[in-house]
């Protein structure tokens, strides 16, 4: 499976139309385009999060595409929740947006417990999500393990 | 076809940049730095190949100490080349690194890197060993930063080995391998990443099986 086809089969269609366009060319404008929100003004995927997964991927950002749902919680809410309910192995995308688009080069699908990736446009943090953070954790590593039941 | 195991000997520390350094990816970069073109650089690396796969591993080492480096390096703040040969953004206007309201003719723009000691990087593959001695033979540095002094190679040696670059004595993943070309133990960690040149190729990343980090 390729990264760039699972991102546009269970979210990138979603939100813009990729005829035309290569897999990788489709998951770069999704990340960089400019979308419609609820309130009608045009916004890029510049903050809150997304987990892409197959079936019905998750947006904070309400926007006017169909097709996605749309979730209120915080990025920590939502990933922790979705790592504790994770069954270990189908595939999973974690994004966290920035004001800068997230490159393509950072997108990773998470498969293994041992290797949790979230995606975001300062680079990508991954750690063993059964392993206790040490001092070069990342902060969302620090935060994911500190409110995952144990 | 002979398996190997070959060890470049280091003389100052390496900067990696992240990735797996596999040993096709080294001996490709070796034929583009000869002249080749990318697909004939790919097309003569001496290893083993199984549907797409190349029987090379990732680079084995011991990190002896991890440390950073940041160069400093004065730019010019204006391009130049003629606009035109130079590509856009979408708003149509050139690419800009340094703010010109803030700099005259040139602007400092720095860059970190981290670094790791290792006394010697080591691969495993299956191929013609001859071959692949003779180009690791012409490798001075290795890594990024190497016109900084990083990565020095100081000597090369090669051995007979029992592995043929993909899958470890153990049954351990030596490179990024695609799920279903994995033929050994499949609790390995699994993740995504590229598994064959061109290592930038965004088609070229599927979910593979992991060598253990270094």
């Amino acid at each position: 499976m390729n990264t760039y086809e699972f991102f546009m089969e269970h979210f990138g269609r979603h939100l813009i139309d990729a005829e035309g366009l290569t897999a990788a060319q489709g998951t770069e404008k999704a990340l960089s385009s400019n979308y419609t929100t609820l309130k009608g003004t045009p916004s890029r995927l510049q903050s809150g999060w997304a987990v892409v997964r197959p079936g019905v991927s998750s947006l904070q950002l309400k926007i006017t595409a169909k097709g996605i749902a749309y979730d209120n919680r915080t990025a920590m809410e939502a990933f922790i929740d979705e790592l504790t309910t994770w069954d270990g192995d189908s595939p999973r995308i974690f994004l966290q947006f920035e004001k800068a688009p997230v490159p393509i080069s950072n997108l990773f699908i998470t498969v293994d417990r041992r290797l949790i990736r979230i995606c975001s446009p300062k680079g990508v943090a991954s750690f063993d999500m059964n392993v206790d953070p040490d001092s070069s954790a990342t902060i969302v590593q620090r935060a994911i393990w500190k409110r995952l039941p144990k | 076809m002979d398996r190997f195991a070959v060890t470049l000997r280091l003389a100052s520390p390496l900067v990696t940049g992240g990735g797996y350094m596999t040993l096709d990816a080294l001996l490709a970069a070796v034929l583009f730095d000869s002249g080749e073109t990318v697909e004939a650089a790919h097309a003569k690396v001496p290893l083993k190949n199984t549907q797409g796969l190349w029987h090379g591993s990732a680079a084995v080492y011991e990190t002896l100490e991890v440390g950073r480096q940041a160069f400093v390096a004065n730019l010019r703040a204006t391009h130049d080349l003629t606009p035109d040969l130079i590509a856009k953004n979408k708003h149509g206007a050139l690419h800009a690194k340094i703010s010109l309201g803030r700099r005259r003719d040139f602007g400092p723009v720095m860059n970190g890197y981290q670094y790791l000691v290792a006394e010697s990087l080591t691969w495993y593959g299956e191929g013609d060993s001859a071959a692949v001695e003779r180009l690791l033979r012409t490798v001075r540095f290795i890594g990024k930063r190497r016109a900084s002094g990083f990565g020095e190679v100081s000597g090369v040696e090669m051995s007979p080995s029992d592995v043929d670059g993909v899958v470890g004595m153990l049954g351990d993943p030596l490179r990024p391998v695609p799920l279903e070309l994995f033929t050994g133990d499949k609790s390995a960690i699994r993740g995504d990443a590229a598994w064959k040149p061109a290592y930038w190729r965004p088609e070229n990343r599927a979910i593979c099986y992991l060598p253990s980090q270094n």
